[in-house]
């Protein structure tokens, strides 16, 4: 293998399971080369709750896809969720200085520095200043508007912070394998930028990705992330719901929401049954067919609803022309699209992989995974392009996802 | 220019968040990890303190022959070799760097064997290697003459010289005597000294151009040309050829030499008759080539039928003999 080649490892430790991938970048296109899959102990809606547990299966997972890789990573890419991930949008203006309105690159530094900076809760710590377009003179400028002339800049920035604790721990968890953590990626915007399009991204379009524990969603516009954010909300709780309604055990609920469960209802008859295990088993009994999609559509519908109250204003179909996609290990439940579309007022589908990532990466469960790799790759070619124009790392990430 | 000031709170990134942690927080694996990266980074450093050392000791013994150990001074040079891409042997190698019998190989000072073989100009560049363990190699390129000329300096006799495309004279050591007596003769050269050296003669890339252009082109042609005189390149870019028969070609630099060698062979093969011989050649100015005639030598010239149809003695210059090459032109001499 050549020696210029870099392996890149992308984690996401995730409630259900830990993913770890190894990536070979050439410097023109990544190859996943290794893999490794562990279910996740000591993990709650996306929080580490149990170090030991949650270091041993990490650690597995990471072990696994180093050896499938046959080589040996130095860095990760560790992506985040959690409850406690949360935003806010701060922007900042200035009149340009130059005597000929020409906007310099001080000013354009200025105004970023003054759109960054705004005091945080205490504990709280930046992990992502997602920047939006610029505005000269009221005309949005997607790129940099250097010397372009104007005579009032103004850039907003959409902050994602956290907990200082939740973050550490999680950090450490990966440390406690002697790799060093290059970058937290947020899990929407790992996942939301593996399923959609560059052009749906221009046109605006809402990513959605229900996970186990969490439901993490990024709203795109003019092609760079407007709104991100985090619910403790995922597919256990469609399984918690039909444990409780139906009186069952966590994993008989999790296989009837598996076979049966419908984000919208589809059965009429209310007499129709089916088997909780089909097999004639001691214990196996029969449920209402309608019952189990009536108990999974309502909390799908309220996940969606609570994800557009959480958008707000921000959220306008006609400003999202490109619909809302779906992935995640909860986007396999039957009709979610359907549900979603209604949610929304738009069209909505469910996210797919590239056409380059291997058939037993497809399905949505990994997207995650993937687009923090992915992530990682465009890291390493801006770091490269950073390394030259000695910018910060910070403007280096707008740019990334404002170019994308 | 003020520079405004603004004082901006101190956000706190998740990079601030130290990522050592102990090693009892670590898996085995981990662990492992750690206890190898540890090993990798002491081994590096022993590697990179070896390197460093050696280098050291390295720039210390060339920096002071004394500190060379003994031992390896009294290694005596027991072979010498001469790696050459011309003609220099041994012999004269053996007599230019006058090594004593005695000599070893760490304490001879090859730079100044360097500048003893490099004081021949027909040495063009010189490498000296120490072969462990008692051989000296020496890598010569040679120079290949191109001309050559006579010289003298003040009372002494007149010696000669070889010269080659970048304009170095030497008295030329191993050459074939043939090839030697096949280079044409250089003249309009005053040659000059500084430091005891011959400097390099100016012009000579042209004059070697045009020699290299004749050989390979019209061997016959080059094989007749006896001096080659450069005294008025510098001034008039002219190249002068004065032929074993008595025949001055002027050549000029601008126009390339090929051309100017067809319009002499075409002049030549045109000229048949042999009572008006080529006596003088002009091809500097391009198409139009002045030309002077001569008259033959007595042997090959007929009784004229009355002295008053004699020619009159002296060149008789037609200007212009051509207008060009074309088959017309050469119908009308």
């Amino acid at each position: 293998m050549g020696s210029k080649n870099t392996y890149i490892g992308a984690v996401e430790i995730g409630t259900s399971k830990v993913t770890a991938l190894v990536g070979e970048y050439t410097g023109r296109e990544i190859v996943i080369i290794g893999y490794g899959e562990c279910s996740s102990r000591g993990v709650i809606k996306g929080s580490v709750v149990d170090y030991r547990s949650a270091t041993e299966c990490t650690h597995n997972a990471l072990e696994l896809a180093e050896r499938d890789a046959n080589e040996r990573i130095d860095h990760v890419f560790l992506a985040q969720t959690g409850g406690h991930l949360e935003g806010f949008y701060n922007e900042a203006s200035l009149n340009v200085k130059a005597a000929d309105n020409m906007i310099e690159p001080d000013d354009i530094r200025t105004v970023c520095e003054l759109a960054k900076s705004k005091d945080l809760p205490l504990g709280r710590m930046v992990v992502h200043n997602i920047r939006r377009p610029f505005r000269v003179d009221g005309r949005l400028i997607p790129t940099s508007p250097e010397n372009l002339v104007g005579q009032r800049l103004e850039v907003g920035y959409w902050t994602v912070h956290g907990q200082e604790q939740r973050l550490a721990d999680n950090i450490h968890v990966i440390r406690g394998f002697n790799l060093e953590v290059r970058e937290l990626v947020l899990s929407s915007l790992a996942s939301g930028h593996m399923v959609t399009s560059m052009e749906e991204r221009q046109n605006g379009v809402l990513a959605i990705d229900i996970g186990a524990g969490t439901t993490d969603f990024v709203l795109y516009r003019n092609g760079a992330p407007h709104t991100t954010g985090v619910l403790a909300v995922g597919g256990g709780h469609f399984t918690n719901d039909l444990s409780i309604g139906l009186r069952l055990t966590e994993a008989q609920a999790e296989k009837l929401k598996v076979r049966f469960g419908r984000a919208l209802v589809q059965a009429r008859d209310k007499s129709e049954k089916v088997w909780l295990d089909g097999n004639f088993s001691i214990g196996d009994r029969q449920f209402a067919r309608q019952a189990i999609e009536s108990i999974t559509a309502a909390r799908a519908w309220e996940l969606m609803e609570v994800v557009r109250k959480k958008l707000g204003q921000a959220f306008e179909p006609e400003a999202c022309a490109a619909g809302v996609v779906l992935t995640g290990g909860g986007a396999k439940l039957p009709a979610i699209a359907d549900c979603a579309s209604k949610v929304f007022g738009t069209q909505a589908r469910l996210g797919e992989a590239p056409s380059w990532v291997n058939e037993n990466l497809r399905d949505p469960g990994y997207h995650t995974a993937l687009g923090t790799l992915y992530y990682g790759v465009s890291a390493q070619g801006d770091r490269a392009a950073l390394s030259r124009r000695k910018g910060g790392f910070l403007q280096n990430m707008s740019r990334l996802f404002a170019s994308t | 220019m003020s520079k405004d000031i603004f004082i901006l709170p101190e956000t706190r990134s998740w990079r601030d968040i130290p990522q050592q942690v102990k090693p009892r927080a670590m898996s085995s694996e981990g662990r492992r990890r750690l206890l190898m990266k540890a090993v990798r980074a002491t081994m590096g450093a022993i590697v990179f303190s070896g390197v460093a050392w050696g280098a050291w000791e390295v720039a210390e013994v060339v920096r002071d022959p004394s500190a060379i150990p003994d031992a390896a001074k009294s290694e005596r040079i027991r072979s010498l070799v001469l790696v050459t891409d011309g003609v220099l042997d041994k012999d004269w190698l053996a007599k230019t760097l006058a090594l004593p019998s005695d000599a070893t190989l760490m304490g001879t000072d090859l730079m100044k064997l360097r500048s003893r073989v490099l004081e021949n100009a027909q040495v063009r560049s010189a490498t000296i290697l120490r072969n462990f363990p008692d051989t000296l190699t020496v890598r010569i390129s040679e120079r290949s003459p191109v001309a050559r000329l006579m010289a003298q300096a003040g009372s002494d006799r007149p010696r000669m010289y070889l010269v080659s495309r970048d304009g170095a004279a030497f008295e030329g050591t191993g050459f074939d005597p043939g090839m030697v007596d096949s280079l044409p003769w250089l003249d309009g050269v005053r040659l000059a000294r500084r430091d005891g050296a011959i400097l390099p003669i100016a012009g000579m890339v042209a004059v070697s151009d045009l020699l290299a252009s004749a050989k390979l082109e019209a061997e016959g042609l080059y094989r007749t040309w006896q001096v080659v005189s450069i005294e008025r390149l510098a001034s008039d870019g002219q190249i002068e050829v004065h032929t074993k028969d008595g025949m001055k070609v002027v050549f000029g630099t601008r126009e390339d030499y090929l051309r100017q060698i067809a319009r002499l062979d075409l002049l030549i093969d045109a000229n048949s008759d042999p009572t008006r011989p080529l006596r003088v050649v002009d091809l500097s100015l391009g198409a139009q080539v002045p030309v002077a005639y001569g008259t033959a030598s007595p042997s090959i010239i007929e009784k004229p039928e009355s002295a008053s149809s004699t020619p009159a003695p002296g060149p008789q210059i037609t200007f212009p003999a051509f207008s060009n090459l074309q088959p017309a032109a050469r119908r009308g001499l």
